[in-house]
């Protein structure tokens, strides 16, 4: 059996890994670099450009751990993209050394799909090459969705591909869009020194979140003065020489010397032969599925980004070994009830399952426990102590519907939950499990404890 | 700790009334319940406020509380300097810890209000025992 992978992002190689190991000879097309936007472009970069400004906050707050500090700390954004950048090469090496150990070809160009049982790739020298193949995997992602009123130009309106690669960190920044890449973004180049500014048209930040912990968020990006506009959009943008001029539905302008955009991801579904194979598309370009994640062609399967949804890198990859195995002859599913997201603002958020606001609107009858970080030992002697564990769980099976952390180390922690809810455990199993004293995870225990008003660190209700 | 020139609401906060400006804090109860403040929101200027009803929020190293305002009308001023200090607020909860000055609405609700003798009572009697 061949596979042929187009795109090798998280997606994409997972599914050329998984193809192989089970037994397919597999070809990886990919015009970029291997790991996709993920490796290149977003989880990676962002978090080590994260780590540069979490020692930087620790450095700032050292006096109140008690060091002294003798003299001051300042950013070097060169060496700090630098750093960033040989993290990446890193972890690109890692897949190119994968796809040897596994014996994956990679063909480094665009693809086009001519029929479903070939693929001509464009390489960089400008030659062509056929792919010949009995089965594909379109893996081709998104890139950050523009305003075509005023599109990127990479110096004042940036995007989040510019945003990693700063060669300079602006005096002010305004971000339009205060979802997740959005705010992480804000934390960053606040801590770097920027006056940050948001502009967000819903009326919360991270509004695809828990209510109560996108308010939690809103708090801590006050504390650390990030200003926040919700219920407002961009009406118009004069770029200067410099910085740029926005107007806004508010009637207010407001000048700074960048502009971030990060108002979501628009998928790669262009140019790439799709119309004339005949694969069907939904409204926005998003490859349409079955639960397979087979395309209405068959033996051309799409996962990832490209099929619209919830676009996470892992649930890419999830969907790279489903789509492998079916591909492979399997009958392999998604569980989409069960997909932890973590977004890594200061501090974290993790969440898996249905919102508060969610199982309210299906008419479950539920249940809520919550517990504080300040309500941990361990919280306080990290100097820790924003954040809060909530479980919403469902009054008659006590299974666990959802849970939502913000604090400390939120998206390690939110993982416990993913496991109980995959297995279909009950608020109870997790209160009857011993968690090790004194960690962050005892708040998953005590606010399992809270959904039956029996957590051993509250007061009595 | 509970002087005498000031009015007390039952949700542990107080207000200094000079003319039709009213300083609100919390009270030594409160901010003793509360353990360390590490933390004061800064409430919208300008913005309307009801007797009763919450008009901040204030963290501690032990809880996050809604604050109270024991008038209404409009949040005229916040004190800045808690941002940088909110510890003032345990130091000096009736001086230097005041949060926000509102321009009262209607006068007569101070009269709801409790003197430092009542609230003292009402503190001892009917909050510590609960």
């Amino acid at each position: 059996m061949k596979i042929t992978v187009l795109g090798a992002g998280p997606g994409g190689y997972v599914a050329a890994i998984k193809a192989a190991q089970l037994g397919a000879e597999v070809t990886v097309i990919e015009d970029g670099e291997v790991g996709g936007t993920c490796l290149n472009w977003g989880c990676i970069p962002t978090k080590t450009l994260i780590a540069s400004a979490e020692v930087l906050h620790k450095i700032k707050n050292a006096k109140k751990f008690g060091l002294e500090l003798d003299g001051t700390v300042t950013p070097n954004i060169e060496k700090i993209v630098e750093r960033k950048n040989k993290v990446v090469s890193t972890q690109v090496k890692g897949i190119r050394g994968l796809f040897k150990s596994w014996g994956v070809t990679l063909v480094e160009g665009r693809g086009v799909i001519v029929d479903p049982k070939k693929i001509q790739v464009t390489l960089k020298d400008g030659t062509t090459q056929d792919v010949d193949t009995d089965k594909i995997i379109i893996a081709t992602g998104s890139r950050p969705a523009q305003i075509p009123v005023f599109p990127f130009d990479g110096k004042r309106i940036l995007s989040s591909d510019n945003a990693i690669n700063p060669d300079s960190i602006p005096k002010s920044l305004l971000i339009v869009g205060a979802g997740v890449i959005g705010c992480e973004f804000a934390f960053i180049y606040k801590e770097f020194g920027s006056d940050v500014t948001m502009v967000e048209m819903m009326p919360n930040a991270v509004s695809t979140e828990d209510d109560e912990i996108a308010q939690i968020l809103e708090r801590e990006l006050k504390k650390n003065k990030i200003k926040l506009l919700t219920n407002t959009s961009v009406d118009k943008v004069d770029v200067k020489d410099d910085g740029i001029s926005v107007q806004l539905s508010n009637g207010k302008t407001i000048e700074a010397e960048k502009m971030l955009v990060s108002i979501g991801r628009a998928v790669n579904s262009e140019n790439m032969g799709l119309e004339d194979v005949g694969v069907n598309k939904g409204q926005r370009g998003d490859i349409i599925v079955d639960e397979k994640l087979q395309t209405n062609v068959e033996g051309i399967y799409a996962i990832g980004d490209v099929i619209g949804g919830i676009m996470l890198a892992h649930l890419a990859s999830k969907e790279g070994i489903v789509a492998a195995e079916n591909a492979m002859g399997g009958d392999s599913k998604v569980n989409y009830d069960v997909v932890p997201a973590a977004i890594f603002t200061s501090p974290e958020i993790g969440s898996v399952g249905l919102r508060e606001k969610q199982a309210a609107e299906k008419g479950i009858n539920y249940k809520v426990g919550k517990f504080q970080f300040r309500g941990l030992g361990k919280a306080h002697a990290m100097g820790e102590i924003v954040g809060m564990f909530k479980i919403i769980s469902d009054q008659e099976s006590d299974k666990i519907l959802g849970a939502h952390i913000i604090g400390a180390h939120a998206s390690d922690l939110v993982h416990e939950i993913a496991v109980a809810m995959e297995k279909g455990l009950t608020v109870m199993d997790i209160a009857h499990t011993i968690h090790a004293h004194p960690t962050l995870a005892e708040g998953i225990m005590e606010a399992a404890e809270d959904v039956h008003d029996m957590a051993i660190h509250s007061p009595k209700k | 700790m509970y002087p005498d020139d000031i009015k007390y609401h039952k949700e542990h906060t107080w207000v200094r009334v000079d003319g039709k400006k009213a300083t609100v804090g919390i009270t030594f109860y409160a901010q003793e319940t509360l353990g360390d403040i590490v933390y004061i929101d800064e409430p919208e200027i300008d913005s309307s406020v009801e007797s009763g009803a919450e008009f901040t929020q204030i963290e501690s190293t032990k809880a996050t509380s809604a604050v109270i305002s024991p008038v209404s009308g409009k949040i005229i001023e916040f004190n800045e300097d808690l941002g940088d200090a909110p510890e003032v607020i345990n130091e000096e909860p009736y001086g230097k810890g005041w949060i926000a000055v509102i321009e009262l609405e209607d006068e007569s609700e101070l009269d709801k209000l409790l003197d430092a003798g009542a609230y003292e009572k009402y503190v001892e009697e009917e909050v510590k025992d609960k």
